[in-house]
């Protein structure tokens, strides 16, 4: 397949190739197009001849070429300026074209599936941001980029291990079950036209990003849109001489999450008081004696402080990008290339990631009716993470009164025989290397001046190379003879390819006629993924440098396995947009689908969409009232979306092999291993929004509103089974959930004078709830006692925060008398479970709702200040109304060997402190941690995500040194965040549980940008 | 504009060019990775591989965390979930509460399957389909017996059903579910044969049915039924005790005259992991997950037959492995036991080495180690041990036998003969009991040495629940090894439980929280 991959690429470079040689020759028209406020030039301004696709942009100073002739209207737009519009008098005389500054914004070409609308006509849900909005912060990806830039989109950047994602994106709430191994909430990612991951992608090459969000606009992407969809546009070439542009940035991260362990005098009595409400045995280590001569001790290595990790392990890191990107052209051809180098260390030993990519966006005007773009994106990723998966676990858990490293180099070793630093440093590395490679032909051709029809086909390739290997070795900590081993080293490598393959067909018809604009799509899609994998298995090398797998012993040790797997895709679609004098919109859209993914009736399903919207600004009462409005507009629509993610293959009962012998001999076992449902088919979603926008006081204020109510039903759930049935779980379309909510934007902008300034605030409120569940369910999930337990169940939000409902502690003996208790032998300072159900027992049965891990409120807030050559620009952003349940040892009091917090030093119950943090300290007993609305800690946070100080190099400067412009920045990122769960020095995005994951961080950015 | 329709041409003639080769219809995807049910129950192989997967979801390492929630044994760390249990702060939602019930659920199922499907077979070959059946309901009867022993009662599925059915189903009184076991045990023993050769030796044979029939009846009370099939298993001829206790679980005596019933393993494909999880930490970083208790290690009497409490027994304190019974040393590494890597074993605090109680989590708490399955001949690759899982052996047919006709209070030379077998086998030579026992001295005796034949195998939480002693036995503190230090002798004792039992309710464990809320009509069991 591969190969086959290749040949289509070279013969699309062959054809580009040959058609190079038979361009023809044809009247050009230059120009140049300044700013008519301060006579700069415009860069980036879009230069077309009407009627055709013809089209250019102008370079950095403001220039364009572009073929035509006497007689020919030119359209030049800018994002931010009034488009104009130029007969051509005579094509042989340069033009200098003066743009006006826009009044608003709503000029601007808002990117919409399978098209592009200008804003003012906009009848759905959209949001657009643009692409120098997403580079001003330093991101590591465009996930994070996202955050806090458009309302309804609820970006969780749970920081993340360096080229892993840990990012949540959600459009408008949860729709559906995380349960399906599939199957998410996820919006669709398409990039050009082409479904593909917004992870890796490079945040320079993005030209706008649109967020569509109501099912007007999603619609037209039918089975996938149920979540929304993101569009990704990247920058192409512009015509002119060649522009060359550097822009790069050198970063130092540093941990967010420094939670600090309770001192250590303070902790060695409170093990004491432990062990004793326990009525254990004082064990040595806390008898006065050792607790005396280890608070007096100078030699730390003897005597080691308890639990320094997120103080010793944790280093601050470089990271750095450097982009640089070519664009020129002309009236035949345009091209932009652009590389990419990023280098990401990690804030421990043996983390870190690694980017090199190369895109070539090329476009070739073949005829003037004719256009070829061809796009080639190549990225190489490697991000690297010791073997041990443990690290941040072992910061908290098992590891106390280990010494980090000893001065000869050996590791000091826990009770638990661990140490974190040990398992960065020694345990060996888990390395993903992926290639990457996207491939795109489209051909747009001009039938009739309103008659347009395009091709796409695209490859994206996909090729993982994971490679991890173990150590084999051996720590002896000489001062508490205690030995680590990990007797043999062992190698897995896997390599997994995966091929999707697009082909896209679009006719679109435009026509003005007097007052009525008619606007139609028509196209049809196709879509086939193919992937294969594969895995080895080897250990016991003949020592830690030999690293190829043919190397390990050739045993019944090693060991292979393999995937196959493919599903397809075949939809047409319409759109159909009709405007009467700009005053009345109506748009329809339709799309049917097919999936591989289901089978019989079910293959196919249908999505409709309606949108409308009055411009009531236009009308000619609204001029008679005089309000100090100059742009009004209502819009609403409906819309059905569906989601496919269902597990493949579901529609049938399959069997799958195992192994089992008999009398020394091997012997083959076959069981049935899901449940078959042969009727499974599409989530559906069904949304209503309404929407009104607003510029107000002349166009300086805008305002805009959208209310939304979207339900999915028939929610293809991995429904848990009574295992009675054999089955622990299957796949079905069972359950409804709806999302409501509102959005608001509010943007304030002031260009009149040398200082600028531009505040741009959004607000989402989204209220999640389970309709049905078929009369399946409650679902209750959780993974083990200790840790958060989540309920789907009617009526409350999905994946509920479910647990004990508490009412303070036990005061006294009287009161543990007179009350139910959760185990034997409560005491005076134990959690007081309230008994729900009075029962007069404390049981599962006494669970409800203690939380709702989803923000209901997300917000943004950026501004931008600009004086003269300065510009300040900063983005605040949050949630609230989140719940977030913490567990392990941050938690667990002392009750374990875990990391115990400061925070409970003198905070727990005693007589004196009956309304203290903190219960009865119990040694080994955790009947006061389990999940309880105790532990649910409000996740709301509002935090300065990012500040950016920038000066612009003077022109006369950069004149002198022979560039075109410079400037240089310096940044922070995550730099103060309000928020409770600072004082368990904890990040307020991180999800419910243990914090044993990579800790968010801080960056410290220098930045550079140079255009040649 | 012929240009323009040419490059058009070109362009879509790449574009199908590639798109016909990859795929003819992108909507009709056939999985090669699975096989359908569709295509299955063709052949006598299909019924084989079938079957076969009954026998891969029985019991093995699990058996240990039952034992180790007794008073015989202790969850040694206080993370492993189970340690809840040991100290009675567990409910309903405990995972192991869920994962025991599953699996027997499981198993009933693929055996369910097996049984009705197998008929659309075609094949002449009827007496194997009657093997294979019988198989079948021999394999889900014993899951039944550990459901009804853990859970009282339970849904009584005898087909696959649907979601639908699995929503609403019921409880069976647990009579019910014993009756159902002895019908199914008794109409399979007579359609199997006595043994298997080969590469079929370890299926279920007559012996293992009507063994299993005499365990489940000992266990519901019904003690007629349980010597009576106790008595045939002994009649069969088939099966007797090996010389040496000391090499039950080893790789010689896979498939011994001792072994009724077992989960069988091989290196290199289907492997347990016996040893990591229970070997003591010294060896290879083994995890020790539980660990026999001072309650187990005083049980065992002197060489000379004698409690180590009777004055004249000889024993003494500061030697106090020697001269006991020799199962103790075959059960369970002891202080200077030599162990698999060939250093000896010394949990004494303070006495160095890499066992030493305290020095890690993972360390022993009570100063032993189990010894049964965790043998020399694994050390080399410690995770993936080959050696069979026994699940039913001859001695415990022997010992109900005995109990069975002690409790029906039919004492005669046969069930004197029962237990002495097991006393005196020749590398245990314990003194045979002397005749003329009271009903009362043989129940304590015959329930003693079930204790210490089959300590760690799986069947002691069982006992205590039917005898009704665990709430004597399963309180207070968790005791290990007694050592000297210097002249004083020092108890260990386990610095972070204390065993609880609640006798009003934990004699059954509850009803799965995740299997009531699905379905209600569960109901729970008392005290819950």
């Amino acid at each position: 397949m591969i190969s086959k991959h290749k040949k289509l690429l070279l013969t699309v470079w062959l054809s580009i190739g040959l058609f190079c040689t038979q361009l023809y020759a044809q009247t050009t028209i230059k120009g140049v197009v300044i700013s008519a406020s301060d006579n700069k030039p415009v860069e980036g301004a879009t230069v077309t001849t009407k009627g055709s696709v013809k089209g250019t942009q102008t370079n950095a100073n403001g220039e364009f070429v572009l073929a035509g002739k006497t007689g020919d209207q030119i359209t030049i737009s800018s994002i931010g300026y009034s488009s104009q519009v130029i007969i051509i008098k005579n094509a042989a005389s340069s033009l200098t074209i003066s743009l006006a500054m826009a009044k608003n914004d709503l000029e601007d070409v808002v990117v919409v599936g399978y098209g592009t609308q200008k804003k003012v006509s906009l009848t759905s849900s959209v949001s657009q941001i643009k692409g120098a909005d997403l580079v001003r912060r330093p991101v590591s990806n465009l996930q994070q980029a996202l955050q806090g830039q458009a309302p309804g989109l609820t970006v969780l950047d749970r920081g993340g291990e360096p080229g892993r994602s840990a990012a949540t994106m959600r459009i408008r709430g949860i729709t559906t079950f995380s349960g399906n191994s599939s199957g998410n909430s996820s919006p669709l990612i398409i990039v050009d036209g082409v479904e593909q991951t917004l992870f890796t992608l490079n945040p320079e090459d993005v030209e706008s990003i649109s967020i569509l969000k109501d099912a007007s606009s999603t619609a037209i992407y039918g089975s996938r849109a149920a979540n929304g969809v993101v569009l990704v546009t990247t920058k192409r070439g512009k015509s002119g001489k060649i522009q060359a542009s550097y822009n790069g940035y050198y970063a130092i991260q540093q941990s967010v999450n420094s939670p600090e362990m309770m001192g250590l005098e303070d902790y060695m009595r409170y093990q004491v008081l432990a062990h004793t409400n326990q009525g254990l045995a004082i064990p040595a280590r806390y008898t006065e004696s050792s607790i005396q001569s280890w608070i007096t001790a100078t030699d730390r290595e003897k005597y080691p402080l308890p639990n320094t990790w997120f103080q010793t392990v944790l280093k601050a890191a470089p990271q750095q990008s450097h982009n640089f990107s070519f664009s020129g052209g002309n009236d035949f051809s345009r091209t932009r290339v652009s590389f990419r180098y990023m280098d990401q260390d990690g804030i421990a030993a043996n983390y870190g990631a690694n980017i090199r990519e190369l895109r070539m966006n090329n476009d070739m005007q073949l005829s003037p009716k004719l256009k070829l773009s061809t796009d080639i994106n190549y990225r190489y990723n490697l991000s690297k993470t010791p073997f041990s998966g443990d690290v941040f676990n072992r910061f908290i858990h098992g590891t106390l009164f280990a010494y980090p490293k000893y001065a000869d180099g050996t590791y000091g070793l826990s009770q638990q025989t661990s140490n974190p630093l040990m398992l960065a440093e020694k345990s060996g590395y888990n390395k993903i290397a992926t290639h990457y490679l996207y491939g795109s032909g489209k051909l747009d051709y001009e039938i009739l001046p309103d008659l347009v029809f395009s091709a796409q086909v695209s490859a994206v390739i996909n090729y993982a190379e994971t490679k991890a290997f173990q150590n084999a070795y051996i720590n002896y900590d000489a001062i508490n003879a205690r030995t680590f081993t990990v007797a043999n080293n062992t190698l897995t490598e896997g390599r997994d390819r995966n091929t999707e393959l697009t082909t896209n067909y679009l006719l679109n018809y435009s026509k003005k006629l007097n007052k009525h604009e008619l606007r139609g799509l028509l196209g049809y899609s196709e879509l086939y993924n193919q992937g294969t994998g594969l895995s080895a298995y080897r250990e016991r090398f003949y020592n830690n440098d030999i690293q190829s797998i043919g190397q390990g012993a050739n045993d019944a040790t090693k060991n292979n396995s393999g995937s196959e797997y493919k599903y397809g895709l075949r939809s047409g679609f319409t759109r159909i947009n009709y405007s009467f004098d700009g005053k009345y919109l109506l748009e329809g859209n339709a799309r049917y689908d097919g999936s591989s993914r289901f089978t019989g009736d079910n293959q196919f399903s249908f999505f409709p969409s309606f949108s409308g919207a009055w411009r009531i600004s236009k009308e000619k009462f609204f001029d008679d009232l005089n309000l100090p409005i100059s742009d009004l507009k209502v819009r609403g629509s409906w819309g059905q979306t569906g989601n496919q993610t269902v597990p493949l293959y579901s529609y049938f009962a399959s069997l799958s092999q195992g192994s089992y012998s008999f009398g020394g001999t091997a012997a083959q076992s076959f069981s049935q291993t899901g449940l078959a449902d042969p009727t499974i088919t599409w989530e559906t979603n069904d949304q209503t929004d309404l929407g009104l926008e607003a510029q107000l006081l002349d166009n300086k204020l805008s305002f805009s509103v959208d209310y939304y109510k979207k339900r999915t039903s028939g929610i293809l759930l991995a429904l848990p089974l009574p295992v009675v049935t054999g089955f622990t779980s299957s796949t079905q379309n069972a359950g409804i959930i709806d999302n409501k909510g509102w959005e608001f934007t509010l943007g304030f902008k002031n260009n009149q004078h040398k200082f600028q300034y531009a505040i741009n605030g959004n607000l989402a409120i989204n209220n999640n709830m389970v309709i049905d569940l078929k009369g399946a369910g409650p679902f209750i999930n959780n993974s083990y006692e200790l840790d958060p337990r989540y309920i789907v169940k009617v009526g409350l939000p999905f994946n509920a925060h479910w647990g004990y409902k508490t009412d303070g502690y036990f005061q006294n003996a009287a009161d543990v008398a007179s009350y139910p208790s959760i185990a034997p032998g409560t005491k005076p300072g134990d959690v007081k479970f309230v008994d729900l159900n009075k029962d007069g027992k404390i049981t599962a049965d006494d669970w409800a709702m203690i939380g709702n891990p989803f923000p209901k409120y997300t917000f943004g807030l950026s501004s931008d200040f600009s004086y003269k050559n300065f510009s300040l620009n900063f983005l605040l952003q949050g949630a609230a109304q989140v719940d977030t349940r913490l567990s392990g040892g941050i938690t667990e009091i002392g009750i374990a060997e875990a990391f115990t917090h400061k925070m409970v030093a003198n905070n727990y119950w005693t007589p004196e402190r009956p309304n203290a943090k903190f219960p009865l300290p119990r040694k080994s007993d955790f009947r006061n941690v389990g999940t309880s609305d105790r532990l649910i800690i409000d996740g709301s946070y509002l935090r300065l995500k990012n500040v950016q100080l920038m000066y612009s190099i003077p022109a006369s400067i950069c004149k002198k040194i022979g560039i075109s412009a410079a400037r240089v920045y310096v940044s922070g990122t995550n730099l103060f965040t309000i928020s409770k769960l600072n004082e368990w020095g904890l990040d307020p995005e991180a999800d419910s549980g243990r914090a044993t994951y990579y800790p968010q961080t801080s960056l410290y950015t220098y930045g550079l940008n140079i255009n040649f | 504009m012929k240009r323009n329709i040419k490059y058009l041409g070109c362009f879509l003639a790449i574009v199908g060019t590639v798109f016909q080769s990859c795929k003819k219809n992108v909507l009709e995807t056939i999985p090669n990775d699975r096989v359908s049910s569709e295509i299955y129950w063709k052949t006598e192989a299909d019924a084989r591989y079938a079957v076969n997967s009954i026998y891969a979801n029985l019991d093995a390492t699990n058996l240990f965390v039952l034992d180790g929630i007794t008073e015989i044994g202790h969850t040694n760390t206080v993370f492993t979930v189970e340690y809840n249990i040991e100290n009675g702060t567990y409910d309903a939602s405990h995972s192991r509460i869920q994962t025991e019930w599953q699996t027997a659920y499981r198993s009933i199922f693929l055996a369910n399957y097996v049984l009705e499907n197998i008929d659309k077979i075609k094949t002449t070959n009827t007496a194997l389909i009657n093997q294979f059946k019988s198989e079948a309901r021999v394999l889900r009867a014993y899951a039944y017996m550990k459901l009804a022993g853990l859970y009282g009662d339970v849904p009584l599925i005898k087909t696959t059903i649907t979601t639908t059915d699995g929503l609403a189903a019921t409880r069976s009184k647990v009579a019910d579910v014993w009756s159902f076991i002895n019908k199914e045990l008794t109409e399979a023993s007579a359609l199997l044969p006595n043994s298997f050769s080969g590469a079929d030796r370890g299926r279920v044979t007559k012996g293992t049915a009507l063994a299993l029939k005499a365990r489940a009846a000992l266990w519901s009370g019904d003690f007629a039924t349980a010597s009576a099939a106790a008595k045939s298993v002994m009649d069969l001829n088939v099966y007797n005790l090996i010389a040496e206790y000391g090499k039950l679980f080893t790789y010689a005596n896979e498939n011994s005259v001792e072994v009724v019933f077992d989960k069988q393993f091989l290196v290199g494909t289907n492997t347990h992991n016996a040893f990591a999880f229970m070997g003591p930490y010294s060896q290879k970083s083994s995890g020790s997950t539980f660990v026999p208790t001072k309650d187990l290690a005083d049980l065992y009497t002197m060489k000379n037959g004698k409690a180590i409490t009777d004055a004249t027994s000889g024993f003494d304190p500061k030697t106090p492995y020697t001269n006991r019974d020799p199962r103790m040393r075959f059960t369970m590494y002891v202080d200077g036991d030599p162990l698999p890597s060939g250093i000896p074993f010394k949990p004494v605090p303070g006495m160095g080495g890499g066992d030493e109680i305290g020095k890690t989590q993972y360390n022993t708490t009570t100063g032993f180690s189990l010894k049964k399955y965790v043998s020399a001949e694994d050390f080399a690759n410690h995770v993936a041990s080959g050696l069979n899982f026994i699940l039913m052996r001859y001695a415990e047919v022997l010992l109900t036998y005995a109990e069975a006709k002690i409790e029906q209070n039919q004492i005669d030379a046969t069930v004197y003969d029962a237990i002495n077998k097991v006393r005196t086998r020749s590398d245990v030579g314990l003194p045979a009991l002397v005749t003329g026992m009271t009903q009362a001295e043989l129940r304590a005796a015959v329930r003693r040495e079930r204790v210490l034949e089959l300590a760690f195998e799986g069947i002691h939480l069982f006992d205590i629940r039917r005898w009704k002693t665990a709430q004597q036995v399963m309180t207070g503190p968790v005791k290990g090894i007694t050592y000297y230090s210097g002249t004083t002798p020092v108890t260990v004792l386990v610095p972070s439980v204390i065993k609880t039992f609640d006798a009003s309710k934990h004699y059954l464990w509850p009803i799965p929280q995740k299997e009531k809320t699905l379905n209600p009509a569960l109901g729970q069991n008392p005290g819950w």
